[in-house]
């Protein structure tokens, strides 16, 4: 019984441990899930905030070279006409051209290898503007001379291929590093996707886990809970078969205690009954053992004697009767009484005189009646009827 | 039980419950000790167990529900048992009746003599599963 209670508490508390297992993996599984998609997601906000730096870098890029001819353009109405007006618009544009030279070289300025392949522009768009310095002040000095030397020295520059040139490369390179930006980004998308995925199919396996474990358990207690139903249902029985021999033994013993009782109050009845018999007969009469000695006596027996039953008790019957022979005769000369017993014969009508207790004699007739007990002489029955006496 | 500590004994005159199926039995007996013996073995038989200790309660006990079957000592306090038994066959001329007394009758004696007011005779000496058996001989169970 303590087994059986006891195993299903083991199989639960194993069980137990198992699905906490499970969770503790669902939990694990679920943290690494989130740490990967966080880390990844900053991944993400760092490349797009990198690709937004990066077009920013190009558009700047792409607006060099036409800023710079534009201010050069302005430079050479100014040239022409020596408008006040048309110098201030080519000084504006050589300082629109500044600014996006400072916001490029803003732009490279954590990245060493861009930097590298910005210099050579911001040299080339100084020398430029350098030029463009000097042709202005000779035009306003009017040194003619001066402003033809440097225009045939420009003339002699190709200063503007070489800017396309190395703008161009710097901007194909930014391009390759755009692409290569985007492949890392879209591979990371994935990586986010199917370590997402791959969790929630992990995580779903896992839930699956624990729920088996969970309805094996509940099948396990179902199983227990029947035996012990069972179990129960038999011990009931046993009881109550127990219980109905108990009470059948039960009644048993009542029955001989009753039994027992009706055969005491019987033997009782009889007894009383016998005695009744004896004692109402108002002869004497005197129940003697084989050797003649008095056994019992019954109450007429002790009115006519005037002795006690204590006093007779045990006593020869010859103490208080002699037999008599008939008038004019002599008594026998051996002892009839003792001869009755012995021969198991009845003696009839026989005279005798009683000696009582205050020593007067009382004429009686006698009769004797042997006592068999399985056809053996046990003792006799002595009977007196007082005789009448004669006037 | 010990006679200490049992209740004194009282003839019962008590009226059925209703509805009632177990048989009802009157005992007549002047010793109460017999009639208390009788009737908690009866009981324990499945009998219901009327008491009476006179002949007028006897008489008491028929005329408030008439018994299946009447069981009757000869000597009584009053009156003869076989003269009662006469008097409440004039009431219940189909009643069984059994003698149970203490006086020993010749069987073949209460055959010859008796069969035509008895029913059964069963000497007190005798166990009182043989009473029983007389019961359900005449009754049923």
């Amino acid at each position: 019984m303590s087994t059986d209670a006891a195993q299903p508490a083991l199989g639960s508390d194993r069980t137990l441990r198992r699905v906490l297992i499970f969770f503790v993996l669902i939990l694990a599984v679920l943290v690494f899930v989130v740490v990967a998609s966080v880390s990844n997601l900053n991944r993400s906000i760092a490349t797009s905030d990198w690709v937004n730096h990066t077009h920013a870098l190009i558009t700047e890029l792409d607006a060099l070279q036409p800023t710079l001819v534009a201010a050069e353009g302005e430079l050479s109405k100014f040239l022409l006409t020596s408008d006040p007006r048309d110098h201030t618009a080519y000084q504006e544009k050589f300082s629109e051209l500044g600014e996006r030279v400072d916001v490029a070289t803003a732009l490279t300025a954590d990245a060493p290898a861009e930097q590298e392949l910005f210099t050579p522009i911001t040299d080339l768009l100084t020398r430029r503007a350098g030029l463009a310095e000097r042709m202005a002040a000779a035009k306003k000095s009017g040194d003619t001379a001066v402003l033809d030397q440097l225009l045939a020295a420009d003339a002699e520059h190709n200063d503007h291929h070489e800017l396309e040139r190395r703008i161009g490369k710097f901007r194909e390179a930014q391009t390759d590093l755009l692409s290569a930006r985007d492949r890392a980004s879209f591979l990371q998308a994935q990586t986010t996707r199917w370590t997402v995925f791959s969790g929630a199919v992990l995580d779903f396996l896992l839930l699956c886990g624990a729920a088996w474990l969970i309805r094996d358990d509940l099948a396990a207690r179902r199983l227990a809970n029947r035996l012990l139903q069972q179990t129960n249902a038999e011990l009931e029985d046993k009881v109550s078969q127990r219980t109905t021999e108990l009470t059948a033994t039960n009644a048993q013993l009542v029955a001989q205690s009753l039994e027992d009782r009706w055969s005491k109050q019987a033997i009782e009845h009889q007894n009383r009954y016998n005695l009744l018999i004896i004692d109402s007969i108002s002869d004497a009469v005197f129940v003697v053992t084989k050797l003649m000695n008095l056994s019992r006596l019954n109450p007429a027996a002790i009115h006519l004697t005037g002795f006690e039953p204590a006093e007779l008790i045990d006593k020869p019957l010859a103490r208080i009767l002699t037999l008599t022979g008939a008038a004019g005769t002599t008594p026998p000369s051996f002892d009839p009484l003792a001869r009755t017993l012995i021969e198991g014969h009845e003696l009839r009508d026989r005279p005798a005189t009683v000696m009582t207790k205050n020593g007067q004699s009382i004429p009686v007739r006698l009769n004797v009646y042997p006592l068999r007990d399985r056809d053996k002489v046990v003792g006799g029955v002595v009977i007196l009827q007082v005789l009448p006496l004669t006037p | 039980m010990s006679s200490a500590t049992r209740p004194p004994f009282a003839p019962s005159h008590t009226l059925p419950a209703p509805g009632a199926t177990r048989k009802h039995i009157l005992a007549i007996d002047d010793e109460l000790p017999i009639l208390e013996l009788l009737q908690e073995y009866l009981k324990a038989q499945g009998y219901r167990v009327s008491t009476a200790s006179t002949a007028m309660e006897a008489k008491r006990i028929v005329e408030a529900e008439a018994p299946q079957l009447i069981i009757s000592d000869l000597q009584l306090e009053e009156t003869d048992g076989l003269h009662l038994i006469e008097e409440l066959r004039v009431l219940l001329p189909q009643t069984p009746v059994i003698l149970l007394t203490g006086v020993l009758f010749d069987a073949q004696v209460v055959e010859d003599n008796l069969k035509w007011k008895i029913s059964s005779y069963v000497s007190k000496t005798a166990p009182l599963q043989s009473l029983v058996q007389e019961i359900r001989r005449l009754i049923g169970s």
